[in-house]
């Protein structure tokens, strides 16, 4: 059953997706209302999905690599619902609809060929689900930050190239995109870093490998921002950074 | 009539003085038929609406009111004549600036808001007028939020304004400089200032013009040598001068931007030849504009309106299809045998609004 709610959020997300796109091209305005409907539906099943395999495996549901990609596409989807209308970028959540569309096909063909099943845990560590749960969501921070980022790349460039297609009347203005994934920065380093610090309260203390790891995406945030505060970089280069600080991110995931 | 049946000399005679309205609509309703009227009179239109049992009556009885009111020839002016659904079409597609001179305009909307606050305040509306208006607030909202009618520029200085609002968002506090004290610096100054800009700053090789511009755009006036210290406390500049050469280097605004934390700076170049040397427009975080591309982001922006026509047409049509035109449904016994509404249907004999 768990799979059937993760092929139906995914789908959900895609249609989403499709519609966005279509409406865009069209020329009719994206209804923001379907957008969230959308999500938010996409996001319950997403809830449900995860909720069925946090009961199979008596804990938070993050013990392969498919259940950490829904964690983190479920993270995006939520950051998106509440954060995305207070900064202002509704169109926010058509742009993270594919990656989480992507996220979510890789862990149902994963699932789907080999389900590794229940990994119940000879005890409950609630700083492990802390540490866990905390660093997934930093991720969907920064995820959105790179979305922020993909933003604001092709905003720069139509108001560069003074020939502004019909995307540039429905992206945000670029200012609201830079504001925007600062935000998501330090939002994400901030749960990044009590992810790490719950780390240090474990039962057992991550291996040497696992801290280095997540250390080092922490040490790639906290050194951007640091580097910002300092240097005030320059909107496009703050864009760039997120979005290869994200990828390099998501590299790291595979060892972890 | 409007702005494309009737020229600005016929329309502004023909145009009703806002305080002399109420009473217009009391003699409107005096005469045959007419049981219910609305006036929306405007620079660019002057169209009556109305109720009457039997319309083509009350038209020629309006028609009579206004040649005789406002002492024009017969055949001098072309009224319009509309009746039943193509009359409640007329008034949903103006409601949606389909009519507009500027496609897609707001300002008509609240015209029309205006008008029948008016005449129902005068007690001239009743059901149907009622009925009537507010589903065209409601179509006319609908039309707005559902396609891209009001989307793109229509005008330089509407085109550097929104590109401005593409950069910075909301210009709530947002800086001006402005070098040269032409026309059009004035006119795109306003323009921003109207949507919250401030601090403008004016700058040109006469200070005594430049002080007379400041001192309308409630700004300050800078010595023309001096501009080039004020480049990194603002977030737009307005070029406009006369000189045969560029006036603004690249190495002047690179030399500003190290002050500018990471702000963007919009720059508008509207002189010819170019006050702003185009090799400003590839540093980042740096957008240059001359009157060439704002132009023609203006004609783009017509011709996406004009293509949005149909767009927003079906989406009326798609309203009315579900909801009818609830004026003329009020009245039961005469909607009798009536099928779904039609926009090619104007076959229809039955009471209706007019206009």
């Amino acid at each position: 059953m768990d799979d059937i709610y993760l092929i139906i959020s995914s789908l959900i997300f895609l249609v989403g997706f499709v519609l966005a796109v279509v409406s865009l091209r069209a020329g009719r305005q994206g209804s923001v209302r379907l957008n969230i409907g959308l999500a938010v539906t996409g996001l319950i099943f997403q809830s449900l999905f995860l909720k069925e395999r946090g009961a199979l495996h008596g804990r938070c549901p993050i013990t392969n690599g498919a259940e950490v990609l829904v964690f983190i596409s479920w993270s995006v989807v939520i950051l998106y619902l509440a954060l995305g209308r207070a900064f202002r970028l509704s169109l926010l959540g058509v742009f993270s609809m594919p990656l989480v569309f992507m996220f979510q096909c890789i862990a149902i063909v994963s699932l789907l060929s080999s389900d590794p099943g229940a990994r119940p845990p000879a005890t409950l560590d609630p700083w492990l689900e802390l540490h866990a749960a905390m660093s997934l969501l930093a991720y969907g921070a920064f995820g959105l930050a790179g979305i922020a980022g993909v933003m604001y790349l092709v905003q720069d460039r139509q108001l560069k190239s003074h020939e502004p297609g019909s995307l540039f009347y429905s992206l945000p203005p670029i200012r609201y995109l830079t504001d925007a994934m600062l935000r998501l920065l330090v939002i994400g380093t901030v749960m990044l870093t009590i992810g790490i610090v719950a780390a240090f309260f474990m039962e057992t203390f991550p291996d040497a490998l696992h801290l280095t790891v997540s250390g080092a995406v922490w040490i790639v945030y906290v050194a951007l921002l640091i580097i910002h505060l300092v240097s005030h970089l320059a909107p496009k280069q703050l864009s760039i950074s997120a979005m290869v600080a994200f990828g390099f991110a998501l590299l790291t995931l595979s060892a972890l | 009539m409007n702005h494309k049946t009737a020229p600005v000399e016929v329309r502004e005679r023909l145009a009703f003085a806002e305080h002399s309205i109420p009473t217009h609509l009391k003699e409107i309703r005096g005469l045959t038929q007419i049981e219910e009227a609305v006036v929306l009179s405007t620079c660019n239109r002057v169209e009556i609406y109305g109720a009457a049992n039997e319309p083509s009556v009350a038209l020629e009885g309006l028609i009579d009111y206004l040649v005789n009111h406002f002492e024009v020839t017969p055949g001098e002016v072309e009224f319009y004549r509309k009746e039943a659904e193509e009359a409640a079409h007329h008034l949903f597609e103006v409601a949606s600036g389909l009519d507009s001179m500027v496609l897609g305009e707001t300002e008509i909307f609240g015209q029309i808001k205006k008008a029948y606050a008016t005449a129902q305040s005068s007690g001239a509306t009743s059901r149907r007028m009622n009925k009537l208006f507010q589903q065209s607030f409601s179509i006319g909202k609908l039309v707005r939020s559902s396609t891209r009618i009001q989307q793109g520029s229509t005008s330089v200085g509407s085109a550097a304004v929104d590109l401005a609002e593409k950069i910075f968002g909301q210009l709530d506090g947002c800086r001006v400089m402005i070098i040269g004290a032409g026309e059009m610096s004035r006119i795109t100054a306003q323009s921003l200032r109207s949507r919250g800009a401030s601090s403008i700053i004016v700058s040109n090789r006469s200070f005594d013009k430049a002080e007379e511009l400041a001192l309308e755009l409630d700004g300050k006036a800078v010595k023309f040598d001096d501009w080039g210290g004020h480049l990194n406390e603002v977030d737009i500049v307005i070029s406009s001068t006369g000189a045969p050469h560029a006036v603004v280097h690249k190495s002047a605004v690179e030399k500003a931007l190290d002050d500018r934390r990471g702000h963007p700076l919009f720059l508008i170049d509207i002189a010819v030849p170019r006050d702003i040397e185009d090799e400003v427009n590839e540093l980042d975080n740096v957008y240059l504009y001359n009157i060439d591309q704002l132009t023609r982001i203006a004609n783009d922006g017509v011709a996406r309106r004009e293509r949005q026509i149909e767009v927003c047409r079906a989406v009326i049509h798609q309203f009315l299809e579900e909801k009818g035109i609830e004026a003329l449904a009020e009245i039961p016994s005469q909607r009798l045998n009536r099928g779904p509404f039609s926009p090619n249907d104007s076959s229809s004999s039955e009471p209706l609004p007019n206009s």
